[in-house]
């Protein structure tokens, strides 16, 4: 049984993989044939302007709308960025053929070795981002990675797909600093758990306290530690937490707008990543800290900065904080103008959070 | 300078230039080694300019002993192949402050004589040793003077004439005077070096105290055509002026002598003949037009005094009254005082008057100024009002000064004539500048000419780019009547034009190889200081200066974008080799192939037009 069932996963992996590399040599077939004929190769880029970033309702998440952009070799501006470009499908290439992982940082690196020139990360960044838009491909696809981890903690079985470890299983609650989630975690097989929700926490502070207090026990649930706005690689495992496990998937932040807008991103995307589909959880929930749990907690807060009304200001005008608790919420910081933290709880019992304020919150999602 | 003279006639001039030498640039041993070797090498190529020989001019500074340290003693020499000065003009032209100053206008380097007189006297100040020049007219016969200034009776002292054969006209002036080569050097090479840019058809060598040789041949064989000297402008005028001139313009009553008498029967082929009173007259009448004036002069006195030549030899003419018209004399014979009427009516009327109170005021306008007709001249009368037939030397002082204001403020008169102008010319000025300055671009130009009070100028002007020009620019290069100018830059008016100037907008940035030639010509520069350093800023000049630099600056900004153009064609192809290859190894791998695409058409294709993006791309920031 386990062993059909673990081909049927790394068929389903292979079948992936193949896709991917059919996909990248088309691409490189059709470059091939400009240069052979004469021609100054080009392609389409899908424009990642502001104003072809547009809110789709369906979906729940920012999409690129139709405005495209062709890359031209023949455009002596563009031929540097196009070389680079060429040049990380060319790695992304033999990355998936031979089933390596590399780092936004190591593709930076890498680059040199092949005389290809970046200014700095930020620009082999961009170029990585230019690949996933011309794709539609995550560069999670390509075995490109961030170098930010957060971690995870609970009874989750796993089986690995990486070459080296295919089907090798892990629980995920054996080591109480909680796994990192990276590359191998990330296209590991989520064979089964216990748990009946998954909770994605801001702070790496509050995931060791939680993970002490039994947490993933007492509520049968996965903690995730987010580390702030939740890398991709993070989004895609409460996704996969989302849609392969059946979990619901809440959020709990500072009672700030920004952490309000990371249980947003979780939940809708960013727009920086409007050209991907498969980052986000539409159905996941932020239980708080609400700027109304500041005032019905009585929290010790701290005066809103001036960058943070701004914020509030900005997000006002985002199709998404247009109503529901997301509106109300924004409001609400927008009049009192004050913020708390999470360990603004400690203020009542080191305990507090856990065993008040985080049950009645639970109770509360129920009904959201 | 007219001015100064007037004023300082009184006192010696060489005293007063001895106590203000500062004022003439001999301020320290450094400034006066470098205004002696201008005022000298100014004068042989004015001296050459004048009579149209290519000048040959050699400079040669040696120090008396080398050894010390300086300032210290220098000779100066310089010796052209000009005309030379008459042996009996010598001592008075290098031994007296102001002698031979001119009055016709031109355009020349200087004053002649002023400033190397100057240069004289501050020799012998410094060192008391005497002048000695060289001079031959003839090209056979040298004549060799020792001079000394006496300076409180502004006259000449001759130590020494000599003469001896020789084959060359030219004049050679050698001074001692205390100098400072060392500070002054580079400024006295500069000088040359400059001077040859601006008189391309002038050889000047030049042997400084330290064994070095400069050389600049000349490149151009033809002179620039010379100035005439013309009548002055109505503008360009003041009050003594004018008095100057109502002199010049009034005649005196002749002497009536024996040498007088037999030139008037001479000139009217009477010379042997003895001929009575009527008969005199008749012939006069005749022969009247072609009568000098002296000689129509006497014939009038004739007609009024009824005499022939006999009776008019015992006579002497006391006195003319025009208004009583009456005519004193004393007769010798009766040795009394006598009187007679003059007829108003006669011709011979009119002849006395305009001898004895000048001309008409619209004759002294049409015959003494420039470009003034006598329709406008009977404007200014009545604009100044005047009558036209005012005589001039009938004028009171005050009258002498509403006339010199009514001058500056009419309008009607024609912009003073060019002519007296003479510009290097546009051809002559791109030759220089190019092997000066070996460029890649030139441009010059020669603006027509213009004035400001009166006085004619005219602007010439070239900018040169890249080459052998060094960065850093632009570098202003300042000339005024051929003269380079090195000192107090940053007031000049070229200057301030060229830093008002954004040059960004003529696609010039950074520190470029960027040079600028200016050249003023004018009959009179307006020095900001008696040091010719500098130019003044006149809005009638800067406005001129800003036309020839804006034309120019838009001949420039057009090559600078052909030469963008052509480095971004050769960027763009540099890009092209370094780019392509890498595309074609990674899509070949990428593609699945073993061998690479045939991309060399796409490096072959020279003219890759570049293509613009179908959208502006804007990538979000976070």
């Amino acid at each position: 049984m386990k062993t059909s069932k673990s081909k049927e996963r790394s068929k389903k992996a292979e079948k992936k993989q193949k896709n991917i590399l059919e996909m990248l040599k088309s691409h490189g077939a059709k470059i091939y044939e400009d240069l052979d004929n004469g021609q100054f190769p080009k392609f389409s880029i899908p424009s990642r302007s502001v104003s072809n970033i547009v809110y789709d309702k369906k979906l729940r998440q920012y999409i690129l709308g139709n405005n495209a952009a062709l890359r031209s070799a023949r455009n002596s501006s563009q031929l540097r960025s196009f070389t680079q470009l060429m040049w990380l499908a060319f790695f992304a290439n033999r990355l998936t053929q031979e089933k390596k992982s590399s780092t936004l940082r190591d593709v930076y690196y890498s680059s040199q070795a092949f005389a290809i020139e970046f200014e700095d990360q930020s620009e082999s960044d961009n170029i990585i981002v230019d690949l996933e838009a011309v794709t539609s491909k995550p560069r999670e696809d390509f075995h490109i990675f961030p170098e930010e981890r957060s971690s995870i903690f609970g009874d989750l079985n796993i089986e690995y797909t990486i070459p080296g470890y295919e089907g090798k299983s892990m629980n995920l609650s054996n080591h109480p600093d909680g796994y990192s989630i990276g590359p191998s975690l990330t296209t590991a097989e989520l064979v089964d758990t216990s748990a009946e929700i998954v909770i994605a926490i801001e702070k790496g502070g509050l995931f060791t306290r939680f993970v002490e207090e039994q947490i993933d026990k007492k509520f049968k649930s996965i903690i995730i530690n987010t580390g702030g706005q939740a890398p991709r690689s993070t989004r895609t495992l409460l996704k996969r937490l989302h849609d392969e496990m059946r979990l619901p998937v809440i959020v709990l932040t500072d009672g700030d707008v920004y952490g309000e807008h990371i249980a947003m991103v979780i939940k809708s995307g960013s727009a920086n990543a409007a050209h991907l589909r498969e980052l986000t959880v539409p159905d996941a929930k932020w239980i708080g800290v609400w700027a109304t749990d500041i005032e019905k907690y009585k929290l010790p807060t701290i005066p809103m900065t001036e960058s943070d009304i701004k914020r509030c200001y900005d997000l006002q005008k985002d199709p998404r904080y247009q109503d529901g608790v997301w509106k109300k919420e924004l409001d609400v910081f927008l009049r009192i103008k004050r913020k708390a933290e999470l360990e603004a709880f400690s203020k009542y019992g080191l305990t507090n959070i856990t065993d008040k304020y985080l049950p009645q919150k639970l109770e509360l999602a129920k009904s959201l | 300078m007219s001015s100064i003279k007037e004023k300082f006639n009184q006192i010696s001039p060489s005293e007063f230039f001895y106590s203000n030498r500062d004022l003439a640039g001999f301020s320290n041993p450094t400034r006066s080694l470098y205004t002696a070797v201008r005022e000298f090498v100014e004068n042989s190529l004015d001296a050459c300019d004048q009579k149209g020989i290519l000048p040959d001019v050699h400079l040669t500074i040696k120090a008396v002993d080398p050894e010390k340290s300086d300032p210290k003693p220098y000779i100066l020499t310089v010796k052209d192949n000009g005309p030379g000065i008459d042996a009996e003009h010598i001592p008075l032209a290098f031994g007296t402050v102001l002698y031979g100053s001119k009055f016709g206008l031109k355009q020349a380097r200087g004053v002649f004589g002023l400033g190397a007189t100057m240069a004289i006297l501050y020799g012998q100040i410094t060192t008391n040793k005497p002048v000695i020049v060289k001079s031959s007219v003839d090209g056979k016969t040298q004549n060799m003077f020792e001079l000394l200034l006496d300076i409180q009776k502004n006259k000449p002292v001759i130590l020494k004439h000599t003469t001896k054969e020789v084959s060359k006209k030219g004049l050679s002036v050698s001074i001692c005077l205390e100098g400072d080569y060392s500070k002054a050097g580079n400024k006295i090479r500069d000088y040359v070096y400059e001077t040859s840019l601006i008189t391309p058809y002038a050889s000047i060598t030049f042997d400084d105290s330290k064994g070095q040789k400069f050389s600049h041949p000349r490149f151009v064989k033809n002179m620039p055509s010379p100035p005439t000297i013309i009548r002055p402008h109505p503008h360009g005028i003041d009050v003594e002026r004018i008095r100057r001139m109502i002199v010049e313009s009034q005649f005196e009553i002749p002497t009536i002598d024996d040498a007088m008498i037999e030139k008037v029967r001479k000139d009217l082929g009477l010379s042997k003949k003895n001929l009575g009173f009527t008969a005199i007259m008749e012939k006069a009448k005749k022969k009247w037009k072609t009568l000098p004036r002296q000689v129509r002069v006497v014939i009038a006195l004739m007609s009024f005094l009824k005499m022939d030549f006999e009776k008019l030899n015992k006579i002497k003419i006391e006195d003319i009254d025009m208004p009583n018209k009456k005519l004193f004399y004393w007769d010798f014979g009766d040795s009394q005082s006598k009187s007679v009427e003059m007829n108003p009516d006669s011709q011979y009327y009119k002849q006395l008057t305009n001898t004895v109170q000048g001309e008409p005021l619209t004759t002294f306008l049409t015959k003494r100024f420039q470009r003034i007709g006598p329709t406008t001249a009977i404007k200014f009368a009545e604009f100044a009002r005047f009558k036209p037939e005012k005589r001039m030397g009938t004028m009171t002082n005050q009258e002498l000064v509403n006339l010199s204001d009514s001058l500056q403020k009419f309008e009607d008169f024609l912009a003073p004539d060019p002519s007296c102008l003479a510009p290097l010319g546009e051809e002559p000025l791109e030759k220089g500048i190019r092997k000066f300055f070996n460029p890649d671009f030139v441009a010059v130009v020669q603006r027509p000419a213009s004035a400001y009070s009166g006085f004619p100028f005219i602007i010439e002007m070239g900018i040169a780019y890249g080459g052998e020009i060094k960065t850093g620019g632009p570098h202003v290069y300042r000339y005024a009547n051929r003269i380079p100018l090195l000192y107090d830059e940053g007031s000049d008016v070229v200057l301030k034009v060229s830093n008002d100037t954004d040059w960004g907008r003529y696609k010039i940035k950074g520190e470029p190889p960027f040079i600028i030639v200016s050249h003023i010509c004018s009959t009179r520069i307006p020095y900001k200081t008696a040091g010719k350093e500098n130019v003044a800023d006149r809005p009638e000049i800067e406005r001129e200066l800003r036309l020839a630099l804006q034309y120019l600056s838009r001949k420039l900004a057009a090559y600078m974008s052909k030469r963008g153009q052509a480095e971004m064609a050769k960027k763009r192809a540099n890009l092209y080799a370094k780019y392509i290859p890498l595309i074609a190894e990674f899509c070949t791998e990428l593609a699945g192939k073993k061998k690479e695409p045939n991309y060399k058409k796409i490096l072959q294709e020279e003219n890759a037009i570049e293509s613009k993006p179908v959208k502006e791309e804007n990538t979000i920031e976070n």
